[in-house]
């Protein structure tokens, strides 16, 4: 991880990966707090897959934030690394005590997963959560083209999941499925696991139950591209939209399904160009609000933190960004 | 890291200029309903790209025997056909046919821009002016392509009123129309194309078999260039060769229709220099057309680039110009997101033709690999892909010869 070609944000989330199985470096026991109250078995041959995104969600944000303002007083390179620096030589779970400073709500990043394990139990699904066993897919160690780091991790964790006696694994975070679905299999020796997008699950599920949106709302959506254009998740989640009352769905003219605008936060890109990303998230956005929509719904935790800061950026105060997990979940209790 | 933190610098200024992205911002939503329009018309043009994918993966695995052959064609037709190794060979190869203090009008070819072929002839004492109005522009404010197609996409209206008021010595009022802009260059370069001692244009697709060049426009400032003056110099890299009249004719058509024409113009197909045997069958070369005719095929690490499994498919471009209204880093930074080229497949070329590795690492990782280029890519180019084996072969050192 020492060539000097790498940006240094991006060496940064390796590290992280590479020392605590998460993009952030964080302690894992602070990430497998949202499923505390939940009573989900800590060992099942169908495992409902986490990932880092939902998780830090609001550290993320805030650690964004951060960088954000960094990269626009000093357009250069040494920022995250400095940062960096600083974060190993504290030896301390930085982003987490950010959060702990700054996050208004600490339960905020919960709530996308804390609607999916609602809806897959909803659908019959049986399920169990491997909290702080659960590990990371290595996403960014890929994109970053770091792949004999990228090899090594997916092996362990892929080790990991079979020793923890996992068959199937219920991913819903778009850069680990296609990372746990599409790459894992050219990576690891007889691949042997189930990995189904937890998208897919709910649209097969879905139809036969009653959904009704609390109230009357516009909503657009906004195809993250992992699933857009990697994954081809295209219809499903508009499907499952026109299936529940009380929601019209209205779209872009042009930039939807597999043409859709990128959010500007894809493949670490927000590390090395923060400010550039912050700019293609305020274009998004806006392309976005044009459609008259009261609601984005997307179905990305990177797509939700872009999408959030563009709103606020553009100062659009009367429309929201929610997961589409949030908007079944309210409507299943409607 | 100093290369890319000038990058950053640079395309940070870029993403910051309102004129820019103003002018962007006109030209993506234009080509959306154009390209939408045509495709629609047209709609056999989907499969024909399929084909057409076909005939380029073919044709690259071929591109030393499609020149060799193309060479012979051409000579059988009284042309003169050369193989350049490097940039540099076919620089002096044409700084030798053109000579000094002559005056030549050049068509718009990104092959050109990568040699630095106008400033090459310039240094050599020679007056060199950019025929297509695009380019016309850039070399009149001393800048560089923005765009492959429409190398002045960055610069709006009211700017190029402005530039046209200083260059041409008439004056123009920032509001005016577009078709008085228009007007006034064709004024200014219209004796220049007849006084011209060469002229030297690109070509889109060439057929091995023939050694025929086809060259798609609109201006029609590549008919003048190829038809008025006594000289046709055209440089084309390898990559434009396909075998058969029929395979160029089926490239072409995919080319223009992505680059969201229903259709163009014009397409000139040139196989050799104007000859007539109108006076008692004897053939006589220089009619109307030039007298001479040289064809400079450049291979300038394509054929290296070709042996790359992932990487190659950069030779398949057909310079169609759709993807890069796709990007969203494009939408705000213009060409300034590139080297030679632009955007990720940009990251490629720098990588493998400009061995520039320090530029192309800095594109590499500018590019999202959000993949929306690939759906619009006629040939399904996977940027994505090819950039993150980029970023592989940067990350293990195995630098790309």
């Amino acid at each position: 991880m020492s060539n000097e070609l790498i940006p240094p944000g991006l060496t940064y989330l390796a590290g992280n990966i590479a020392s605590r199985q998460n993009i952030l470096g964080a302690s894992k026991g602070h990430s497998a707090r949202w499923a505390k109250s939940l009573d989900l078995p800590r060992r099942a041959e169908t495992i409902f897959f986490a990932g880092c995104g939902y998780q830090f969600s609001s550290q993320l944000e805030n650690l964004m934030s951060l960088i954000l303002q960094m990269d626009k007083s000093i357009i250069g390179t040494e920022m995250p690394i400095r940062f960096a620096i600083f974060q190993k030589k504290l030896g301390v779970d930085l982003p987490g005590v950010y959060s702990k400073i700054l996050a208004k709500d600490n339960d905020a990043e919960a709530q996308p997963l804390k609607a999916a394990v609602k809806i897959l139990r909803s659908c019959g699904v049986e399920f169990g959560y491997l909290a702080e066993d659960e590990p990371c897919c290595g996403a960014p160690l890929y994109h970053a083209g770091l792949h004999k780091d990228f090899s090594r991790n997916a092996r362990q964790a892929y080790d990991k999941l079979k020793s923890l006696g996992v068959k199937r694994v219920i991913s819903i975070v778009p850069a680990c499925t296609h990372t746990l679905l599409r790459l894992f299999p050219s990576y690891v020796n007889n691949f042997d696991l189930e990995i189904k997008p937890f998208l897919e699950i709910v649209s097969e599920n879905i139809s036969s139950r009653k959904l009704r949106f609390p109230g009357e709302a516009k909503v657009t959506y906004h195809d993250p591209c992992q699933l857009a254009r990697y994954l081809r998740l295209i219809d499903e989640p508009r499907q499952i939209l026109r299936l529940i009352k009380g929601l019209e769905l209205v779209e872009t003219e042009w930039t939807r399904g597999e043409l859709a605008t990128c959010c500007g936060g894809g493949g670490g890109f927000e590390a090395v160009f923060p400010e550039l990303s912050h700019i293609l998230a305020v274009n998004r956005a806006r392309e976005l609000a044009e459609t008259g929509a009261d609601i984005i719904v997307t179905h990305c935790p990177g797509c939700i933190m872009q999408l959030k800061q563009g709103l606020k950026a553009a100062k659009a105060s009367n429309i929201e960004v929610l997961d589409l997990t949030q908007i079944i979940a309210m409507s299943l209790e409607g | 890291m100093t290369v890319f933190k000038d990058y950053k610098k640079e395309i940070m200024g870029a993403a910051h200029d309102e004129r820019l992205r103003l002018a962007l911002s006109r030209a993506i939503k234009s080509f959306r309903s154009n390209i939408n329009d045509a495709l629609k018309k047209f709609p056999h043009t989907i499969k024909l790209a399929e084909e057409v994918r076909g005939i380029k993966e073919k044709a690259i695995g071929e591109m030393e025997k499609l020149s060799q052959q193309a060479c012979e064609a051409i000579e059988a037709n009284k042309g003169k056909a050369y193989i350049a190794g490097t940039p540099e060979e076919a620089l002096s190869i044409i700084a030798g046919l053109v000579g000094r203090q002559k005056l030549i009008v050049k068509g718009k070819s990104m092959t050109s821009e990568e040699i630095g072929l106008r400033e090459h002839l310039e240094k050599q004492g020679n007056e060199v002016y950019e025929t297509d109005l695009g380019e016309f522009i850039i070399q009149q404010m001393a800048s560089k392509p923005m765009h492959i197609l429409s190398p002045a996409i960055h610069v709006p209206r009211e700017d190029v009123a402005r530039l046209f008021t200083k260059v041409l010595g008439q004056e123009f009022s920032s509001d005016a129309e577009i078709a008085t802009l228009v007007s006034a260059a064709r004024d200014f370069l219209r004796d220049k194309f007849f006084r011209a001692d060469v002229g030297i244009s690109g070509a889109n697709v060439v057929a091995a078999e023939t050694g025929t060049l086809f060259i798609i426009e609109n201006e029609g400032n590549i008919r003048l260039t190829t038809g008025a003056p006594p000289v046709h110099i055209a440089l084309v890299g390898m990559e434009k060769l396909v075998s058969t009249l029929n395979d160029a004719y089926k490239v072409s058509e995919v080319t223009w229709r992505y680059a969201n024409y229903t259709v163009p113009s014009y397409v000139s197909l040139v196989s050799g220099p104007s000859k007539t045997g109108d006076i008692e069958k004897v053939t006589t070369y220089g009619a109307h057309g030039p007298k001479e005719f040289h064809v400079i095929f450049l291979d300038g690490g394509r054929t290296e680039l070709a042996k790359h499994t992932l990487l190659r498919q950069a030779l398949y471009c057909l310079r169609c110009g759709g993807c890069l209204y796709e990007c969203p880093v494009f939408a705000v930074t213009a060409g300034h997101f590139g080297d030679k080229y632009f955007t990720g497949i940009g990251a490629v070329w720098a990588a493998i033709i400009s061995k520039d590795i320090e530029k192309a690492a800095s594109l590499a990782y500018t590019c999202l690999t959000c993949g929306r280029c690939k759906e619009r890519c006629p040939v399904k180019i996977d940027v994505p892909e090819m950039v993150i084996e980029l970023r592989r072969l940067i990350a293990d050192d195995e630098r790309p010869k």
